[in-house]
């Protein structure tokens, strides 16, 4: 490829969403909306315990009830293979034993399915559902993590250890430290669209299903693995996926009930959870204690930091993230200590929640530095600047690209940060203060393995194809916008298709990987298929005898040579002499082992924002939000996915707050009414910046990834201009009125 | 949601008389508040008599009273140029509950009509009173935050949660009322009840009494008034504590005034009390302040609602300064 | 369209059959409307037919969806949004909470934008309902649509035909004044991917174009 990259030759041209007209037509088919006939519908029956034994189950009345077709308890349930082995049925993010549904009588945690209720419309089975009686024998159960750290240990996972560079705990002895202890509770990830599944058996060796999920080969083979099928028995589609931020990283139980209910009744079954069941059966960010200890010479240099977290997972599995290592590397400092400990509670396990651990870890993190830096009488901007780290602290490595500090000058100029005081209180407008704060996130920058298959039709239509799906950042805009840039070729002539087990081999979404996984494939796809072009010219006629790609000229039409316009022949033509009817090929890419060079995505976030303190209303009044985020894949959907994440960090900051009663172990909260998430009036402009500047070793794009960034580091923000505004520190999210006024 | 049977009644006296064949027969008219609770298992009519197309959808003047029919959209009332002009406060409070859509569908009676937004109360496996008299009240030593500071008794602390009823309390409105025994007018401040012994009891209604319509009668309130809503959100979000704040200034001095909370108590509370003590006062942070203290006699938390008992008082000499500087 | 017929009726239920004969019995007295055809009351009551009764868990409707009239029977129970997704095959509206609490059920009926999850389907007999599916004229999108394509006013679509569908009768009902004003107006639609700066700004130019809506 040489020096050949994709953005040497031309910036990208915003283009729009490709799925858009789908979209807003209403036409973009999400799991729960694929037509199939005879459909038939479930729902399913929660435990009112969260922790015990079912002692009976009567179903007779739920059964005789009017159009119902089964009614699935563990006493019925089908033996699932592969959960008489005792392993991996749904795969667990980590150590323990995933929830084996309908298996035995136990019950771990509230809302637990006790049933699946068959019926042949929606309202029958809904109504059905009521009709199961469930009896229990009940055990203490424990959902209450700030009661249980005395039961809290270490995960049982390598990665989860103990971190200690230099002294241990060295914060202690610094000249001004801080040490304080922050708390956030459980958030919802609550995407829009509920969790839904449609699964169809073609005879009794072949299922298809339509489920949302993040990544379709996963799901396929927890469903090969949990019905002992080969995966080419299996097929799994997500095109469209009505959001997730992370729920569909794994195989739920409710997936597998609903393959298993097909299967049971012979009969295609559609399962939709309802929205309460989001609250308790698809994980959660887990409620999360932090101490920091924070300590730096009197000129503000870090001198120690230590940081713990204990978070919760669920009691039949260990749910972890890397909520403490973001402090190992964001700031230059020699004596860092990290510690993370979980408590098992009666809860379902929690699953990677967007900008997962490091957003938990930035809250604390980034708390503290504001305070340390007020502590030391410091801009906290200026604090940052002088602990950057010019190079990984914790691997010892070069960053393969960093530019935080040209994210720390831009959004500073673009928010006004030098109107703000040091001193809390010190702005105002009327009643109102006015404070200003910021934060930085940062998330690590992943390249996988992608199988990208291109296709191209006489007439220059180009067709794209890949398993990875799109929950809403745009991946099919991102593939096109590639594709169109390396080929030269109009976006309308080029056509991509994704979001199934049909399509070669891609990555889950997450992570922050798909544009640099994904990217790259498409781009390495496209420049073989010029270089394929280009054999086969020089196959078709003498004028392009020998020709390279690079002497070429590539239009939608066909191609022509780089020196001689007039020497030219279109793809029709091309195909037909070499006796094709179209032109296909098929690459898989991945990165190099790459030893030398630590990789990450930045952010930096500025917020401006006003307090009434008599009643305590926040109003967010600007939000800068700055990405080095390496080369711009696609500008549009990159600007909307930054601003995205910063609507999920005021949520985070002000709002979301799942509430356990832990006299019965169960969420009250658990609806979109009680549970709060931002509407449109919570909601400022903002202002979305990139540094744009290529990193020289992710992938061939130079881009890195920018999901997670756009969120982890957003309620830090938010919480030190709420400080700046009033000198309330509120280390305890979210930041509600009733924490401000005064 | 069992499959109940549906009827459609084009008068007053159809569904007045539909209803009482039926013990088990429920009206209902935008249904935005009865058909989340069926849903939720709460309530479970084996009847639905439809009354929204009666024809009670008016909006009018007669004599000295504004009328608005029980039927009348919430949107439209809150939009009407009638009321924009002489009952600013409604307008205000309206525009505050709920979204647009919900407005669009949801009535005046049914506003009325609706049951607390308790967590308790709404899931059927916690314990309530108002739900399942007899159960306990899950929110007593439970999650509070939303609860009542005023009336409440051990047996319940709900809130009612309209925003509309919190303006109709303070502006005196009557509520016209047709029954099988004949016609009743109860004034607002009567129509809702504390909870007492008997929260299952949201109002004073007798079982097949029908809500005609609202009076307001002609005020003085058409310039200075405020309807303050504090919330956990900017928008879409019950009220943690809500003021609707009425005064009738002359220069500096309060004529009179009208006060109303919504957020704090099992009904509207009216603060006529306050109201007496205003009258006559200068416009003063310092009155405004010791006005609201005045407001909080008798104020009860529960824990996680203590922080009520200072949002309520703020809240209420928020509003009257805003209600002050209305021009 | 197509009446939906009976399913899996069990003729043994005696609760369900009972409950349904003394329905019959008094429905026929109501001075209310009474929605069972005469003959079906009769076949009923007389038990001749058990399967005419599931007629009477189901009642007549006729409404207009888009533009085309539907006379359907169905339950009472079954609501506008789950007729639009399950019977009538036009997924574009969508279920988020089926509690009111999120907007992605946001239709128009009779103009109006309302909740079709908290709407019974019976209750719009004689009403004119439009969806998302129904805004496009052929190929040419509605502004609405343009303009959400335009100013990226969405990621995941899913909340997207509520947040249009609620945007076009916010113009309409002259709540789109100002940003702030749309803000507030358009705060009954939820999107969690956070498109709402985007959906403010897709307004204001659909506003702005003056397009008659």
């Amino acid at each position: 490829m040489g020096k050949n990259f994709f953005f040497d030759r031309n910036e990208p041209v915003p283009i729009d969403r490709v799925d858009g007209r789908a979209k807003v037509t209403g036409t973009a088919t999400y799991a729960a909306e694929y037509k199939t006939q005879q459909i038939a519908y479930g729902f399913l029956v929660g435990s009112t315990i969260a922790k015990g034994r079912i002692k009976s189950l009567d179903t007779k009345m739920a059964e005789r009830a009017p159009g119902v077709l089964s009614v699935i308890t563990y006493l019925n349930a089908p033996k699932l293979p592969g959960y008489q082995t005792g392993k991996d049925p749904s795969k667990p993010p980590t150590a323990g034993q995933p929830l084996r549904i309908f298996y035995d009588n136990e019950i771990f945690y509230y809302d637990q399915p006790v049933a699946l209720v068959i019926a042949d419309t929606f309202e029958r089975a809904v109504h059905a559902a009521t009709l199961v009686k469930a009896q229990y024998e009940k055990a203490v159960h424990q959902t209450e993590l700030d009661a249980n750290l005395s039961r809290a240990k270490v995960p049982t996972g390598p990665r989860f250890e103990d971190y200690k560079r230099g002294e241990a705990d060295a914060y202690k002895n610094a000249p001004v430290k801080i040490e304080q202890e922050y708390h956030h509770p459980i958030e919802v990830h609550n995407p829009m669209e509920l969790a839904s599944i449609i699964a169809r058996w073609e005879g009794k060796e072949q299922v298809t299903v339509y489920t949302k999920t993040q990544g379709v080969e996963a799901t396929q083979r927890s469903i090969a693995a949990a019905f002992k099928m080969p995966l080419e028995n299996i097929t799994v589609n997500a095109e469209h996926i009505g959001g997730a931020f992370g729920m569909g990283l794994r195989t739920w139980p409710y997936e597998i009930a609903c393959v298993m209910g097909a299967q049971k009744i012979g009969r295609p079954l559609k399962l939709v959870l309802h929205r309460e069941q989001m609250f308790t059966n698809v994980g959660h960010r887990p409620e999360t204690i932090q101490k920091i200890g924070m300590g730096a010479t009197t000129d503000g240099k870090l001198v120690g930091l230590t940081h713990e977290a204990i978070a919760d997972t669920s009691s039949y599995e260990e749910f972890t993230e890397a909520t403490v290592n973001i402090s190992r590397f964001l700031y230059a400092c020699p004596n860092v200590t990290t510690r993370y400990r979980l408590v098992p509670l009666n809860i379902c396990t929690p699953i990677w929640m967007r900008g997962p651990g490091e957003a938990t870890g930035a809250f604390a993190l980034e708390s503290a530095m504001d305070e340390l830096a007020f502590a030391l009488n410091l801009d906290p901007l200026e604090f940052r600047i002088r602990n950057h780290s010019d190079t990984d602290p914790e691997r010892n490595l070069p960053w393969s690209s960093k530019h935080v500090k040209e994210c720390y000058e831009m959004g500073a100029e673009k928010i006004g940060w030098k109107e703000r005081k040091l001193q809390p209180r010190a702005l105002k407008d009327g009643d109102w203060l006015i404070g200003y704060g910021m934060g930085t996130g940062s998330f690590g920058a992943f390249r996988g393995a992608a199988t990208v298959k291109i296709k191209l039709e006489p007439d220059g239509k180009l067709l794209l194809q890949c398993s990875v799906n799109d929950m809403g950042p745009g991946t099919a805009t991102m593939m096109t916008s590639i594709a169109s840039n390396e080929m030269g070729w109009p976006v309308n002539q080029i056509k991509v298709e994704m979001g199934s087990t049909n399509f070669p081999p891609g990555p889950t979404q997450g992570g922050s990987t798909v544009t640099s996984t994904v990217g790259a494939a498409v781009q390495e796809t496209c420049t073989a298929l010029k270089e394929k072009i280009a054999e086969l010219a020089g196959k078709a006629g003498s004028a392009f005898q020998a020709v390279k790609a690079e002497d070429l000229k590539f239009s939608a039409t066909g191609i022509s040579l780089q020196k001689d316009a007039s020497v030219k022949i279109a793809y029709n033509e091309l195909l037909t002499k070499n006796g094709l009817a179209a032109l296909e090929l098929t690459r898989e890419s991945k990165a190099k082992q790459q030893q030398s060079y630590s990789m990450y995505s930045f952010s930096v976030h500025f917020v401006k924002l006003r307090v009434h303190p008599p009643t305590g209303r926040i109003r967010i009044d600007h939000v800068v939000s700055c990405a080095d985020a390496g080369t711009i894949v696609s500008p549009k959907t990159a600007a909307s996915q930054m601003i995205g994440g910063v609507v999920g960090g005021i949520g985070m900051a002000l709002m979301e707050d799942m509430v356990i009663d832990h006299r019965f172990g169960r969420p009250v909260n658990n609806n979109l009414a009680d549970y709060h998430v931002p509407v449109n009036a919570d909601i400022p402009p903002v202002d979305v910046l990139f540094v744009n500047k290529k990193d020289p070793h992710t992938n061939p794009m130079g881009s890195k990834g920018l999901g997670e960034i756009a969120l982890v580091g957003v309620a830090p923000a938010v919480a030190n201009a709420v400080f700046n505004a009033t000198g309330k520190r509120i280390r305890s999210l979210p930041i509600t009125p009733d924490k401000l006024m005064e | 949601m069992i499959n109940f049977e549906y009827l459609r009644v084009s008068t007053p006296k159809a569904a007045i008389e539909a209803l009482s064949r039926d013990n088990t027969s429920q009206w209902i008219a935008g249904g935005t508040n009865l058909i989340d609770l069926m849903k939720k298992g709460v309530m479970a009519p084996q009847k639905l008599i439809d009354i929204s197309n009666l024809p009670l959808k008016e909006i009018k003047k007669e004599g000295n009273k504004v009328h608005i029919g029980a039927m009348a959209l919430n949107s439209d009332v809150a939009e009407n140029e009638l009321i924009q002009r002489e009952q600013p406060l409604l307008s205000l409070a309206l525009a505050a509950g709920a979204s647009q859509q919900l407005r669009n569908m949801a009535t005046v009676g049914g506003n009325m009509m609706q049951r607390t937004r308790c967590p308790y109360f709404y899931n059927t496996d916690l314990p309530c009173n108002k739900r399942q008299p007899g159960s306990g009240c899950g929110a007593l030593k439970g999650f509070n935050r939303m609860h009542a500071i005023f009336g409440a008794s051990d047996k319940c602390i709900a809130v009612h949660p309209s925003d509309m009823c919190i303006a109709l309390a303070a502006l005196d409105a009557m509520v016209l009322v047709n029954g099988p025994k004949g016609d009743r007018r109860i004034p607002f401040t009567d129509f809702h009840r504390l909870p007492g012994d008997t929260p299952q009891k949201d109002n004073t209604l007798e079982r097949g009494e029908l809500i005609i319509g609202i009076e307001i009668p002609d005020n003085p309130y058409r310039k200075n008034v405020h309807y303050l809503k504090v919330r956990d959100r900017s928008s879409y979000a019950f009220a943690l504590v809500s003021v609707a704040a009425a005064m009738d200034l002359e220069g500096g001095t309060i004529k009179d005034a009208r006060l109303a909370m919504g957020g704090v108590a099992h009904k509207p509370w009216r603060l006529s009390e306050v109201e007496t003590w205003l009258k006559g006062k200068s416009v003063s942070d310092a009155v405004f302040r010791e006005a609201a203290q005045l407001a909080m006699r008798g104020a009860k938390a529960y824990g996680q609602n203590n922080f009520k008992l200072k949002l309520a008082p703020n809240a209420i000499v928020e509003a009257l300064k805003a209600a002050t500087q209305k021009t | 369209m197509a009446t939906k017929g009976p399913h899996n009726e069990d003729p043994n239920d005696k609760a369900l059959n009972k409950g349904r004969r003394e329905f019959l019995k008094h429905s026929s007295l109501l001075t209310a409307l009474a929605v069972a055809p005469p003959h079906l009351v009769k076949a009923a009551e007389s038990a001749l037919d058990e399967k005419a009764a599931v007629y009477f868990e189901q009642v007549p409707l006729s409404l207009e969806v888009n533009g085309v009239h539907h006379k359907l029977s169905v339950e009472p129970r079954v609501t506008l949004l789950d007729l639009l997704r399950e019977q009538l095959a036009l997924p574009g509206t969508k279920k988020g909470c089926d509690h009111g609490q999120c907007g992605a059920c946001t239709v128009h009926v009779n103009g109006r934008r309302v909740l079709s999850c908290m709407s019974l389907a019976v209750m719009q007999e004689g009403k004119k309902v439009t969806t998302i599916e129904g805004l496009a004229n052929g190929d040419q999108l509605h502004p609405m649509q343009e303009a959400f394509i335009k100013h990226d006013g969405f990621q995941c679509g899913y909340c997207t035909p509520g947040q249009i569908m609620s945007g076009i009768a916010c113009i309409r009902e002259g709540h789109a004044n100002s940003d702030e004003e749309v803000r507030e107006y358009m705060s009954g639609n939820i999107c969690r991917c956070g498109a709402y700066p985007n959906i403010v700004k897709a307004i204001a130019d659909v506003k702005k174009g003056g397009h008659k809506l």
